[in-house]
């Protein structure tokens, strides 16, 4: 996947200039939306926390790879929004989800040797999409890309706010 | 809302969260359609003809071949990767899609490199860290934590 930085300035980019349009979408919104990129990247846990360590534990099989699906960012977006206020729940969900959509998406167009991206839609379908093998996850160019595009959009933004 | 209703919702979401992730583990092959280390490790000759992708470290090259390790689960095996066109730098990371052939060898017909070197791993985690780090500064810098009601709530109100 493509480093945690990049997943979080993507739906940046996307939420910031939705807010040009959508009144309530202001700057702590945008955060919120960026919280859920990071959730496909939990599944990193495993650094630390090895799964055959907690298969060990539990004495059955265990997988952190749904935390990088769309059922898992489904679930945690979930969760995360029960942590807000009652009111907030419906706005927390959406951004929550499509922070972590776009991660997905942007990892399953990473390459993959055989050309077919992991099966990120689980647990919808067992179906590994294309991948239009874009870059690989240790690629600077991504970054790059994404800080510059981020950065345009922080400076239109800020112009956009001075106007309004 | 009171707090053991969120806490109720919470830990259904929870154990739905872990049933998937057990779930999965359970139901790979259904979806992860590549024998790993372990399968390997234990039934190497059952997969031998078979096409496969495998992520592994490489250890050893040569002008043409290269030397993997797969991991996974605990498990590790050595392969010997042949028909490569890319050169790597022992430390690196590569995809291999090939087809499986005795003696521990994979004769590749792709061979992506995700790690060019350690660094490229460094770098990745780096990148990372400070994408953590500066995501919690902003996140609090508009969210607070109410101790009264146990909930996020914007700073401005």
């Amino acid at each position: 996947m493509a480093d945690l930085l990049t997943h979080l300035l993507v739906p940046y980019i996307f939420c910031t200039v939705a807010s040009w349009r959508v009144d309530w979408l202001d700057q702590r919104w945008v955060v919120v939306g960026m919280g859920g990129a990071a959730i496909p990247d939990l599944m990193k846990i495993k650094i630390v926390l090895e799964e055959r360590t907690v298969e060990s534990i539990l004495g059955f099989p265990f997988s952190y790879d749904p935390l990088s699906t769309l059922g898992g960012v489904l679930l945690l977006a979930g969760i995360i929004a029960v942590a807000f206020e009652r009111r907030h729940w419906r706005p927390v969900f959406g951004l929550v989800t499509f922070g972590g959509l776009t991660s997905l998406l942007l990892d399953g167009m990473r390459v993959y040797a055989d050309g077919r991206a992991s099966a990120w839609l689980y647990p919808f379908t067992s179906w590994r999409p294309p991948t239009p093998s874009l870059y690989v996850s240790s690629d600077p160019t991504v970054l790059v890309v994404a800080l510059l595009a981020a950065g345009t959009v922080a400076v239109l933004d800020r112009r956009v706010r001075a106007h309004s | 809302m009171r707090v053991w209703v969120r806490v109720s919702i919470v830990l259904v979401l929870c154990l739905t969260l872990g049933g998937l992730l057990v779930h999965a583990a359970v139901t790979e092959e259904q979806w992860s359609p590549y024998p790993d280390a372990a399968d390997l490790s234990t039934g190497y000759e059952s997969y031998a003809g078979q096409q496969l992708v495998v992520f592994g470290t490489v250890t050893e090259t040569s002008d043409s071949e290269m030397e993997i390790n797969v991991e996974s689960d605990g498990a590790a095996i050595t392969l010997r990767v042949t028909g490569i066109k890319t050169a790597v730098e022992p430390g690196g990371v590569v995809q291999v899609y090939g087809t499986l052939e005795p003696n521990q060898t994979i004769a590749a017909e792709r061979v992506e490199v995700v790690n060019s070197s350690r660094w490229a791993e460094f770098y990745k985690y780096g990148a990372s860290a400070v994408g953590a780090l500066g995501f919690l500064l902003l996140f609090f810098r508009y969210w607070r934590i109410d101790r009264e009601t146990w909930t996020l709530e914007a700073r401005d109100g």
